[in-house]
């Protein structure tokens, strides 16, 4: 890994402020820079590359920096007991406040699909049994039973708002964990929404965003088949789908990331807070020994409970 | 940018279409409210050279930064705010009412004649001794849609069944959806809307509505995201009907599932006139309203006689009463 950072050389790119003409080095994925000697927040415009568009829409940030900083302390303070007694000592450092590049993606789905069809029934059967005198007797009794039958359709729906991460800094899990944003609140973009703050460019081709969010989009396709199927049940449902009318629009989202290093040994572990919602999602390490504790003891209860048992026996 | 853009921003008329389903764009729209595609940016700037720049206030000329407490781009200096744009979401305005095409003494006509059609278990005296108490002309709110659907559905129905009482079924079908009308209205019950509601020429909306002294003009109270979701509500509910309707083979079914895509929404606000009739019976009031391009469409209420109805009852009863007799008579 440590390797693989240092051969990745970074083409920073130097820009002269046009407030006090200080050469500031920027990295290339970024659309902004804030000048650290006359503070004058520049805005940096390229011409848009397929893989580099230019932003359609941006929501704004509506979370402070305390108010992150306050979620975030408290969200690590809260997390799971079985995390790690480090982490959750930890103090976690703010890296910054960035509008990370993510795709909305809305497409028309039409798909085909086959299931079994589970359609019940009742039958009376007769059975034998003994009674409580020994004798063998025979008995009516009504069961409900099952008829699958096939169906082939073809389903039609509109697949909505999904959205995939177009920076490599971020993953798809990562940013789902601080979805939902609330798009109501979609702006058209403009550089001075951005002006002052981080931006970033996609650092992932389109063709990996659109597999992403074709993939979510099948996954989607599933959700609503299995609330489609008639019948009492269903089995055996598979269906193929193929997706027209397809947007997909660049929009930058506000985030705020944090750091929290709780092991000297360690990558910090990533926190990121929605900057419109307040929301904050990361992955918290979980510690063996305490997993291992708690497990032993859940076995030691019951063994104590299985021998209390015994014994009263 | 292609001619006919550049024509309609001539024009000044904020008439555009999602390309992508052909619903019409309005103005503070940033997406297509059906398929989410993004609205056409007008003024498109590229610039084909990579650019450095700082922005500027144009008050003072301090920079400006995006400022989440005003949460809006701000001037550090001078704490200018600058507009973005952003989707807009107002109320939704009628636009256009209908003309009254009846009088109100054709009206007045009306309920007497309706009246007197109720029927042998209305009192007697009901046309003569009702009183109209109020005309009130009052123009009421709907939403009149136009849509390409393609509906896909699954049920199950008893054609076809083996042992159990249902089997399978699945389809889809296109339909076009003509002058659909969804009301938004306050004042007047669902019964009353699906009576009044055919009978209206929906070309002759005007700009203002006419002979208005004493009217009643309702408005539309809600905004227009939420008109949007009751619009597309109510297509669901049209194509759900359509397919009960002629698409679900059988006599029964259940379990009916629909999905749909659309084309070419198109969502017209219109105020629909009609008399709302109070009328009197014996010291108590009823309702009655009228369309008010076609006065045989109404809709109201109007008293039963309990004598008449008791009098029926109890002959029934006496009937049986005989027969029951004269069949133990006979045994």
């Amino acid at each position: 890994m440590a390797a693989d950072v240092i051969a990745e050389k970074v083409d920073y790119k130097e820009i002269s402020c046009q407030s006090c003409g200080a050469n500031l080095l920027v990295e290339p994925q970024m659309l902004t820079a804030i000048c650290p000697y006359c503070a004058s927040p520049s805005i940096i415009q390229r011409p848009p590359t397929e893989n580099r568009p230019t932003p359609v829409f941006t929501i704004g940030f509506v979370v402070t920096e305390k108010r992150a900083v306050e979620a975030v302390t408290n969200w690590v303070r809260r997390s799971s007991l079985f995390a790690k007694a480090a982490f959750r000592k930890a103090v976690p450092e703010l890296t910054r406040g960035v509008y990370l590049p993510a795709y909305l993606y809305n497409a028309v789905a039409e798909s085909t699909y086959d299931a079994d069809i589970g359609e019940n029934y009742t039958e009376t059967e007769t059975y034998t049994t003994t009674d409580k005198d020994g004798n063998t007797v025979t008995r009516t009794r009504t069961v409900v039973k099952t008829e699958w039958r096939k169906l082939r359709g073809r389903h039609v729906s509109y697949i909505l708002d999904v959205v995939v991460t177009a920076s490599k800094g971020v993953s798809n899990p990562a940013l789902e964990a601080v979805e939902p944003f609330d798009l109501r609140a979609l702006r058209r973009f403009t550089p001075k929404m951005i002006a002052g703050w981080l931006a970033e460019e996609p650092s992932r081709t389109q063709d990996e965003c659109f597999q992403f969010a074709h993939g979510e989009a099948v996954e989607e396709v599933g959700k609503k088949l299995k609330g489609f199927m008639p019948g009492d049940s269903y089995r055996n449902l598979q269906y193929q789908t193929n997706v027209s009318q397809e947007s997909i629009d660049l929009v930058l989202f506000p985030i705020w990331t944090f750091a929290v290093r709780y092991d000297e040994s360690k990558p910090p572990v990533q926190i990121l807070v929605n900057g419109q919602t307040g929301r904050v999602g990361g992955k918290v390490p979980i510690s063996p020994v305490k997993v291992t504790i708690a497990v032993v003891i859940v076995l030691l209860i019951i063994l104590a409970v299985a021998l209390l048992f015994m014994a009263g026996r | 940018m292609s001619e006919s853009d550049n024509s309609t921003i001539a024009a000044g008329i904020d008439r555009r279409e999602c390309d992508s389903c052909g619903t019409p764009l309005e103005r503070g729209d940033l997406r297509c409210a059906i398929c989410g595609k993004a609205a056409p940016v007008l003024n498109v700037s590229v610039s084909n050279a990579e650019t450095i720049k700082i922005l500027r206030c144009t008050g003072c000329g301090a920079a400006v930064a995006y400022d989440p407490e005003k949460q809006a781009p701000s001037c550090s200096f001078c704490d200018s705010v600058f507009e973005v744009e952003t989707i807009e979401d107002p109320m939704e305005q009628t636009e256009g009412y209908l003309p009254f095409t009846v009088a109100p003494d054709e009206a007045r006509a009306q309920l007497q004649k309706w009246l007197s059609s109720l029927g042998w278990f209305r009192p007697s005296d009901l046309s003569s001794s009702a009183r109209v108490q109020e005309l009130k002309p009052l123009w009421w709110v709907a939403w009149v849609f136009d849509a390409d659907a393609r509906i896909s559905w699954a049920a199950d129905s008893n054609q076809g069944s083996r042992r159990s009482a249902w089997a399978p079924h699945a389809g889809t079908t296109e339909v076009v959806f003509d002058d659909i009308l969804a009301s938004a209205s306050r004042g007047l019950n669902a019964r009353e809307v699906g009576a009044l509601s055919s009978g209206y020429d929906l070309g002759s909306a005007k700009d203002n509505p006419e002979n208005a002294e004493d009217a009643t003009i309702e408005r539309f109270d809600v905004q227009r995201s939420q008109a949007r979701k009751q619009v597309t509500d109510a297509l669901e509910q049209m194509a759900r009907l359509h397919v009960k309707g002629s698409q679900i083979p059988g006599t029964r079914f259940r379990n009916l599932h629909v999905s749909l895509v659309l084309q070419n929404l198109v969502t017209r606000r219109l105020s629909f006139p009609a008399y709302v009739m109070a009328y009197r019976y014996r010291g108590q009031l009823y309702r009655l309203v009228i369309n008010g391009q076609d006065k045989t469409l109404l809709s109201g209420n109007a008293p039963y006689s309990m004598a008449k109805i008791a009098g029926v009852v109890g002959a029934v009863l006496g009937i049986l009463i005989l027969v029951l007799l004269m069949v133990a008579m006979t045994q």
